[in-house]
C-alpha cells in the first residue's frame, strides 16, 4: 500500500516537474503584438472584433482576443522571428488581415490601426474566415472551424481546445468555472439528453459553433439566481442528419466473451437509438442511456465507469437490449413552443451465480458474542422488460406532460445457505440450513399527467397567476412461488430442532393515486392588484389513495400422507386501503437588496403549514388483523434561502430548511402474520405501535466564483434529524442465534450527516490539472433493545475522496484518485465496540502512443481493515491496448488483460447497529480478452457518387 | 405641396381613433422630416463635440454609499440627486465631498402613513434660499442644502392635484401627463396637457380606460427638458416624432423616417391586432424601433436614442443628428481623447445608465450624465499599459477606490454648433 502510494506520488511529481519545464519552454515566445481595430470609413473603433493570430506556415491557431472598449488588442507570449498572421473578424465586415514578424531582440511589435472595411451587403452565411470566438448579443459563440484539429476528433476534443472551457473528470463541463446544467443539439436534447452522446460522438467536422448563453429557468423570474448556464452545439447546414454507433465482439480465456452493437440515427425531427449487448464479465448496464454511453467512438478513456465490474458480487452474464426514440413536431422547439414525444424500451437478462462466506459477530449482551458464519449459494436469474413514453406540449404558459410506463419482471432463483452459530469460546450452539427455490412475475404500470399554466405576461391587471395540477397512478401485480426447506438443529440448552418443508403462493396487487393541485398567489386572485401585504399565499393539496391486496396460499408438506396441506395460519388474504390527504398553505415573503454594479442580494422565507390525514383500513382473514387506525400530524416546512452575488466576485446560495415527515407503521409491523421457518430472524408485530415522526433540520451552501480564470468552487450540506417515536427492533437472541424481533416505539433517535465538495481546475498552455475533495459522514445514535436490554448504539461512518486528474495536450491523461471509507459502532449497555476501514486507491492512466494506438490502464489497491480480524489488501491491475484503423479511425482491435496481478479477492467488510460483518465472496478473476469493433458514423448525406 | 399631403396624412392617422375626443389640434406646419439610417452614423472624437470633460467622483462613505444616480439637478454650489435604489435624496458638493443626506428616517413619523419614502424632488428657490422640496406623506417638506428640515406644508386635501414633482414653464405652466376630464364611463385622459392657474390650455392625444384593456403595451410619451425654460420636447411611444412643448400648444417638429427594416407598422398604435400581442411583435422584429427616448436639441444638434429588442453592444442606438450638415454621429463611438483623459464619456459600451436616463441635465452650457465606478475602473485597467497621467481628483480617486464606489458625475461642455 505505503509502496503503490510512494510510486503514484513519485509519477505524479515526475508529471508536474515535466509541466513546468513546458511551461518554461513556452516563456521561450517573448514576443507581444498590439494594435487598435479602426473603422476608418465611418471614423469609429471596432470594440468586440475578434483577433486571431496564426503561425503563417502552416495556419496553426496561437492565440485570439476580443478588442476591448478602445478597439485594442494585445497579445504576450507569441514567437519571435516567425511569420504570423492576424485575422481580424467582425460581423459586418470582411475579414482584415495582416502578416508579420516579431524582430528578435525587440520582441514586440506595434501593428497600429488596422483598417477594417465593411461588408456593404451582409450576407449572413457568406463567411470568409471564421474567427474562434465571437460574442453574438449575450451569447457566447466558438467556432468549430477555427480550431484545426484531427480529422476525426469529435466535439470533446474541440470542447478542450477551448481555453474557457473545461471538461471535468466526471463529464461535467464548466464554462469560465460555471457548470453547464445542459446540453442541447440544434436547439433539442439529444439522444435522452447524456452530455457524452453528444460530445462524444458528434465529429467535429460537422460542427459548425458552439454556443453558450444563461437560460432563465422560469419565464418570468428576473432573479438572475435563477438562471442557468446552457450550451448549444449547432450543426453545419445539412450535418442535421446521419448516424453512428458501434459493433464489437471480443473473446477471452476462461471462455470469457463480449458483444455489444448500437446504431443512433437523427434528422430534424427524429432521434432513434437501438443498443444491445451481452458479456459474462460483469459489465452491467441497467438502462439504455448507460449502454449507450458506453459505445461512443471517443471512447471511454481515463473513465472507469463501465468497464468489468471486479467488486460485483458474483458472476453476471448479463444481455441487454434498448431502443429510444423521440420525435420533435416542431423542428426548432423554443421555450414558448415545444411539442415532443419520446419513448424508451429497455429488455435485460441476468444470470447470476454467487458465492460467499461470511461470519457476523453481534453482541448479546455486554459480556456475550454470537457469530454467526454463513455459506450462501445462489444462482438466479431475471428478465426485465420496460416501456416508457413521454409527451410534452408547452405553448405559451401552458404546459402539458403525460408519461407511461409499463414494467415486466420475471424470474427465478435458487438460494441455499448454511449458518452455524457459535459462541466466544468458538462452542457449535446450532446449525440451520435453508434452502428456497422460486420464481416470480412482476407486472406494474405507471401514469402521469401534469398540467402547468403560468401566464405568458403578467401585467399589473394579472389576477390568476398560475395553477398546477398533477396525477399519478401505479398499479402492479405481483406473483411468486417459492419452496422452502429449512432445518434447523440445537446443539445446546433445550431448543427442539426444527425441520420446515413449505410452499408458498404469493399475489399482491394494488394501485396508488396521488393528485397534486397548486393554486398560486391566492392573494392576487382575491384580491386582484391590492396590496394587502407583501406575502404570497398558494394554496397546495395533496391527496393519496393507496390500495394493496396481498393474497398468500401457504402449504406445508405432511410427511406422513408426503401431501402438501395448507397452512392454517399463514394462509390468508388482507387488503390495505391508505387514503392520505394533505392540505396546506404556502406562505411566501421574498426580499431583496440591490446596488447597482455592486450586489444583488435576496431572501425568501416560506412558510408551509400542512395537516396530515391518514386513515389506514386493513381487511383480513385474520380477525386480529382487521384493524382501522387513523392518524393525524400537523406538518409544517419552513424555508429559509438567500443568495448573495458580489458583482465580478462570487455568488453564493445558503439554504436552510425544516421538513416535518409522518410515518405510520403498516400491518406487517402492527400485527404480522409470524413465519415460523424463519428461525433466525422470526419478526413479531406490536399491535400497540405508533406513528413515528421526523423533523429534520438542513442547510446547504455553494459558492461560485465569477473570475474568468482558474476558479474555485465549493458546496456543503449539512442535515440533522430527530425521530420521535421511531420504530425500532426489539432483538432476541439466544444463543443457539435464534433471532425474534420485535417492533416497539422508542425515542432519541438522532442523527447528523453532511457533504462537502470543492473542486478547482487550473488551465496551463499545454496542460490541465483537475482537483476534486469530497467527503460525506453519518453519525446516529439509534436506541434500541437487545435481550430486553435499552441500549443506544452510536454509529459513525465517513467517506472521504480526493483525486487528481491530469491531461498533457492530447497525449496523456491520468487520474488518481484516493479513498477513505470507515464505520464505527459503539454501545453504550454492553461497552462493546466494532470499526473498520477501507482503503482504496486508483491510478489511471491513458496514453495516446500514436495517434491510432493507445495505452490505457488502471490500478486500484484496496486495504480492508476491521477491529477485530487481519487486514486485507489487494490491487487489481486491469490494462488494454487499443489500435484504431481504417481512414476514419472506425475499426478498433483491442487487447485486454484484467486482474494481471491475480489478487481480486472480493471482501466483505460492513459494520451494523451492534454486529459488524467480514467475509468474501465470489468475484471475477483474472482473463484476457482481445475484441473487435467497428463504429460506422456518417453525418449529413453521402455525397452522390460521380457518374 | 407634398410638405402639405404628408402632413395633413399624418395629421389623419393622429385623429384616427381619437375623433372622439375634444383633443386640441397639433400644430405641424414647422415639421421637418428627417431621413436616418442608424447604420450610416460615424464616429468622432470627444474633442470634436466638446470643448471640457470634468469627472466627479462623489465621495464613498458608509452614509453616502448609494446605488445610482436617478436624476440629478443643481442646488448653488451643490450635486443633489435622488437614488432610487436607497430611495434617498443625497447632497454633495461640486468637487463631490458628501454634504448631507434625506431620506424616510429625516422625515418626522406620521402614524397615518405606512410608507414614507419619496420618489423624487424638486429644487424651489425662496427668498432667496434655495430649498429641497420633497413629496412625503401628507406632507410637503422643505430641507436646506443641509438637509436641515425647514418648513413642512400641508398637502391640500381637495381634488387639486399635488403638482410637486412635475415639469413646468418658467411662467409656471404645468405640464400634466394624465389630465382627465372625468364624465362617469366616457371620463377621458390626455397624454399630454398643458394647464395654467390650476386650468387647461390645451389637452392632447386622449383615450379611455378601455382602449387599452387587455394591451400590455404603455401608450404614453415622455417629456425632456434641453435647458430652454420655454420649450420642452415631446415624444410619444410607438411614432418617430419629436414635438415642441410650449405654455402655448404642442407642435410637431421632427417627424423621422427610418429604413423599413427599423419600422414599426403606420398604424402599431391603434390598430387592434396589435392589442396584447406587442412582445411577440418584437421578438419576431428584433431590430424594429418601438421607441424614440432621451431627446434634446443643443443648437444644431438633436439628440435622441432609439429602442429595440436587439441586445447586442455593436447596434448604435444613441445619436447626434446634426440639422444643418444631415451629419449622424453615434455618440457609444465618440471616441476617449486627451479630453477626456482617454476615459469614456457615457457608459454605453459597459452598462446602462445613459441609455436608461439620457443626459441627467442639459442646458446650453453644460451636459451631465454619470456612470459607475465599476465602469470607470474598467476602463482605467484597459489603459494600464498606455502610461495615462490623470488629474489629481482621477489620480486620488483611483488611488483611493475601488470598483464598488459611489458613481461619478461627468461634466460636458458642448461646443455649439
Amino acid at each position: 500500500m505505503f509502496k503503490l502510494n510512494t510510486i503514484t506520488l513519485a509519477f505524479l511529481l515526475s508529471i508536474a516537474c515535466f509541466t513546468l519545464n513546458a511551461q518554461q519552454a513556452t516563456t521561450v515566445n517573448p514576443g507581444t503584438a498590439k494594435g487598435i481595430v479602426r473603422d476608418t470609413a465611418q471614423n469609429y473603433v471596432l470594440k468586440s472584433a475578434t483577433v486571431s493570430i496564426y503561425k503563417s506556415a502552416d495556419s496553426t491557431l496561437l492565440s485570439y482576443q476580443v478588442t476591448n472598449n478602445y478597439g485594442e488588442f494585445s497579445f504576450k507570449n507569441l514567437p519571435v522571428n516567425v511569420l504570423l498572421r492576424l485575422d481580424i473578424n467582425n460581423v459586418g465586415y470582411y475579414t482584415s488581415r495582416k502578416t508579420f514578424t516579431i524582430p528578435a531582440g525587440k520582441n514586440t511589435i506595434d501593428l497600429q490601426t488596422i483598417v477594417a472595411n465593411r461588408r456593404d451587403i451582409t450576407l449572413d452565411d457568406v463567411v470568409i474566415t471564421v474567427p474562434p470566438i465571437s460574442m453574438n448579443g449575450d451569447t457566447l459563440e466558438f467556432n468549430a472551424a477555427a480550431f484545426k484539429l484531427d480529422s476525426n476528433a469529435v466535439v470533446e476534443d474541440l470542447l478542450r481546445q477551448i481555453p474557457n472551457i473545461t471538461l471535468w473528470g466526471d463529464g461535467q463541463i464548466t464554462v469560465n468555472g460555471k457548470e453547464v446544467k445542459s446540453l442541447l443539439v440544434n436547439g433539442k436534447s439529444f439522444f435522452g439528453g447524456d452530455m457524452k452522446q453528444a460530445t462524444q460522438n458528434l465529429a467535429k467536422n460537422a460542427v459548425q459553433k458552439i454556443q453558450v448563453y444563461n437560460k432563465s429557468r422560469s419565464q418570468q423570474s428576473t432573479n438572475p439566481a435563477d438562471s442557468t448556464l446552457e450550451m448549444n452545439i449547432k450543426l453545419k447546414k445539412g450535418k442535421d442528419v446521419g448516424f453512428f454507433g458501434k459493433i464489437g465482439a471480443g473473446y477471452g480465456t476462461d471462455k470469457r466473451f463480449e458483444t455489444d452493437a448500437s446504431i443512433n440515427m437523427f434528422t430534424p425531427k427524429m432521434q432513434l437509438a437501438v443498443v444491445g449487448a451481452i458479456n459474462n464479465i460483469n459489465k452491467i448496464a441497467d438502462n439504455t442511456r448507460d449502454l449507450q454511453s458506453n459505445s461512443t467512438f471517443k471512447g471511454v478513456g481515463t473513465n472507469v465507469e463501465y468497464q468489468p465490474d471486479f467488486r460485483a458480487e458474483g458472476i453476471t452474464r448479463p444481455s441487454a437490449l434498448g431502443a429510444n426514440f423521440t420525435y420533435n413536431f416542431i423542428e426548432k422547439p423554443t421555450w414558448e413552443l415545444k411539442n415532443t414525444l419520446k419513448s424508451n424500451y429497455f429488455l435485460q437478462d441476468k444470470n447470476t451465480n454467487y458465492l460467499a462466506d461470511a461470519k457476523t459477530t453481534t453482541s448479546v449482551n455486554s459480556t456475550d458474542k454470537v457469530i454467526d458464519n454463513s455459506i450462501t449459494n445462489n444462482q438466479s436469474s431475471n428478465t426485465t422488460q420496460r416501456f416508457d413514453s413521454n409527451y410534452e406540449y408547452t405553448k405559451k404558459g401552458h404546459n402539458l406532460n403525460f408519461s407511461q410506463e409499463v414494467n415486466f419482471n420475471q424470474g427465478d432463483n435458487v438460494d441455499q445457505t448454511f449458518r452455524t452459530a457459535t459462541n466466544l469460546q468458538d462452542v457449535l450452539t446450532s446449525t440451520n440450513n435453508s434452502m428456497n427455490t422460486g420464481n416470480y412475475n412482476n407486472k406494474s404500470f405507471r401514469f402521469g399527467g401534469q398540467y402547468r399554466y403560468s401566464p405568458y405576461i403578467i401585467t399589473q391587471t394579472t389576477r390568476f397567476r398560475g395553477f398546477e395540477a398533477n396525477y399519478n397512478l401505479n398499479t402492479y401485480n405481483n406473483e411468486s412461488d417459492r419452496l422452502n426447506l429449512t432445518e434447523f438443529k440445537s446443539f445446546t440448552g433445550t431448543a427442539a430442532n426444527q425441520k420446515f418443508n413449505r410452499k408458498y403462493n404469493t399475489l399482491a396487487e394494488g394501485f396508488r393515486q396521488e393528485l397534486n393541485l397548486t393554486i398560486q398567489d391566492l392573494k392576487g386572485l382575491i384580491f386582484g392588484n391590492k396590496k394587502y401585504s407583501r406575502m404570497s399565499f398558494d394554496l397546495t393539496n395533496r391527496l393519496l389513495l393507496n390500495s394493496d391486496k396481498n393474497n398468500n396460499r401457504v402449504q406445508d408438506l405432511d410427511t406422513i400422507n408426503n401431501v402438501y396441506r395448507t397452512n392454517a395460519y399463514l394462509n390468508n388474504q388482507i387488503t390495505t386501503n391508505v387514503i392520505e390527504e394533505t392540505p396546506g398553505l404556502r406562505i411566501r415573503r421574498s426580499f431583496s437588496k440591490s446596488m447597482s454594479n455592486r450586489y444583488y442580494k435576496s431572501l425568501s422565507l416560506t412558510f408551509h403549514p400542512k395537516e396530515l390525514l391518514i386513515s389506514q383500513d386493513n381487511k383480513s382473514d385474520r380477525s386480529f388483523q382487521n384493524l382501522k387506525r387513523n392518524y393525524s400530524q400537523f406538518a409544517p416546512d419552513v424555508e429559509i434561502s438567500f443568495y448573495n452575488n458580489q458583482y465580478g466576485e462570487t455568488s453564493r446560495n445558503y439554504s436552510l430548511e425544516y421538513r416535518t415527515t409522518l410515518k405510520i407503521p403498516n400491518i406487517n409491523q402492527l400485527a404480522p402474520l409470524t413465519d415460523s421457518t424463519d428461525v433466525y430472524n422470526l419478526r413479531r408485530g406490536n399491535i400497540n405501535l405508533k406513528e413515528s415522526v421526523q423533523r429534520e433540520l438542513s442547510f446547504s451552501f455553494y459558492s461560485d466564483d465569477q473570475h474568468s480564470k482558474n476558479t474555485l468552487n465549493y458546496n456543503f450540506t449539512l442535515r440533522a434529524g430527530l425521530i420521535a417515536n421511531n420504530i425500532v427492533d426489539s432483538l432476541l437472541i439466544d444463543e443457539q442465534n435464534r433471532r425474534t424481533v420485535y417492533l416497539v416505539n422508542a425515542d432519541g433517535n438522532k442523527y447528523l450527516n453532511g457533504e462537502a465538495g470543492i473542486r478547482k481546475a487550473l488551465k496551463l498552455k499545454t496542460s490541465e490539472f483537475q482537483f476534486n475533495l469530497y467527503g460525506n459522514f453519518n453519525t446516529a445514535i439509534n436506541p434500541g433493545y437487545t435481550n430486553s436490554v435499552f441500549t443506544y448504539s452510536s454509529n459513525l461512518n465517513t467517506y472521504y475522496s480526493g483525486s487528481v486528474n491530469y491531461t498533457y495536450k492530447s497525449y496523456l491523461a491520468v487520474a488518481l484518485s484516493q479513498s477513505w471509507s470507515t464505520y464505527k459502532s459503539k454501545q453504550e449497555a454492553f461497552n462493546t465496540q466494532y470499526s473498520g476501514k477501507n482503503v482504496g486507491t486508483t491510478l489511471t492512466a491513458s496514453y495516446n502512443i500514436t495517434k491510432k494506438l493507445t495505452l490505457n490502464s488502471n490500478i486500484s489497491n484496496n486495504n480492508s481493515s476491521s477491529s477485530n480480524s487481519k487486514n486485507i489488501v489487494y490491487t487489481i491491475w486491469n490494462a488494454n491496448l487499443v489500435c484504431r484503423f481504417l481512414k476514419g479511425n472506425n475499426a478498433e482491435v483491442k487487447f485486454a488483460a484484467l486482474d494481471l496481478l491475480r489478487q481480486n479477492t472480493s471482501v466483505i467488510n460492513y459494520g451494523d447497529a451492534n454486529s459488524f460483518t467480514i467475509g468474501r465472496q465470489n468475484v471475477l478473476t483474472q482473463y484476457f480478452m482481445t475484441t473487435i469493433s467497428y463504429y460506422p458514423r456518417q453525418f449529413g448525406k453521402k455525397a452522390k457518387a460521380k457518374k | 405641396m407634398l410638405k402639405f399631403a404628408l402632413s395633413s396624412l399624418i395629421i389623419c392617422i393622429f385623429s384616427y381613433g381619437h375623433a372622439v375626443a375634444q383633443a386640441s389640434k397639433i400644430d405641424s406646419t414647422g415639421m421637418v422630416t428627417l431621413r436616418i439610417d442608424p447604420n450610416s452614423a460615424r464616429g468622432a472624437a470627444v474633442s470634436q463635440f466638446f470643448d471640457e470633460v470634468i469627472f466627479t467622483p462623489l465621495e464613498t462613505t458608509k452614509e453616502s454609499l448609494f446605488g445610482s444616480i436617478n436624476s440629478l439637478k443643481i442646488a448653488g454650489d451643490n450635486y443633489v440627486i435622488y437614488d432610487w435604489e436607497t430611495k434617498a435624496v443625497l447632497i454633495f458638493t461640486k468637487a463631490g465631498k458628501y454634504v448631507a443626506k434625506i431620506n424616510a428616517n429625516k422625515i418626522e413619523k406620521d402614524p397615518k402613513v405606512k410608507d414614507q419614502s419619496f420618489y423624487g424632488f424638486n429644487i424651489k428657490k425662496e427668498d432667496g434660499q434655495v430649498l429641497i422640496e420633497i413629496s412625503s406623506g401628507k406632507q410637503i417638506y422643505y430641507f436646506d442644502l443641509t438637509a436641515k428640515l425647514v418648513k413642512k406644508v400641508p398637502i391640500v386635501k381637495d381634488k387639486q392635484k399635488d403638482y410637486t414633482n412635475y415639469k413646468k414653464f418658467s411662467d409656471g405652466t404645468i405640464i400634466d401627463q394624465a389630465f382627465l376630464e372625468e364624465s362617469g364611463k366616457d371620463s377621458i385622459y390626455y397624454n399630454v396637457s398643458i394647464l395654467k392657474d390650476g386650468k387647461r390650455v390645451e389637452s392632447y392625444f386622449p383615450y379611455r380606460t378601455a382602449d387599452h384593456k387587455g394591451d400590455e403595451r404603455w401608450h404614453g410619451g415622455r417629456v425632456y427638458d434641453y435647458g430652454n425654460p420655454d420649450e420642452y420636447l415631446f415624444v410619444k411611444n410607438f411614432y418617430y416624432n419629436i414635438y415642441k412643448l410650449t405654455a402655448k400648444k404642442l407642435s410637431l417638429a421632427y417627424r423621422i423616417l427610418f429604413p423599413a427594416s427599423n419600422s414599426l407598422p403606420m398604424d402599431y398604435d391603434t390598430n387592434p391586432i396589435y392589442k396584447g400581442k406587442g412582445y411577440d411583435y418584437y421578438e419576431k422584429n428584433r431590430d424594429v424601433f418601438y421607441d424614440l427616448a432621451n431627446s434634446y436639441l443643443h443648437f444644431n444638434n438633436l439628440y435622441f436614442q432609439v429602442r429595440n429588442w436587439n441586445w447586442s453592444r455593436d447596434e448604435k442606438k444613441a445619436f447626434i443628428y446634426n440639422l444643418k450638415t444631415t451629419e449622424l454621429t453615434s455618440i457609444a463611438d465618440i471616441e476617449p481623447d486627451s479630453t477626456s483623459q482617454f476615459l469614456p464619456i457615457t457608459d454605453l459600451a459597459s452598462q446602462y445608465d445613459f441609455t436608461n436616463k439620457g443626459f441627467h441635465i442639459v442646458t446650453p452650457e453644460c451636459f451631465y450624465t454619470s456612470y459607475s465606478s465599476l465602469t470607470l475602473f474598467t476602463a482605467k485597467e484597459q489603459n494600464e499599459d498606455k502610461n495615462r497621467k490623470y488629474n489629481a481628483a482621477l489620480t486620488e480617486y483611483f488611488k483611493t477606490q475601488n470598483k464598488k464606489s459611489n458613481p461619478i458625475i461627468i461634466q460636458l461642455k458642448p461646443k455649439k454648433f
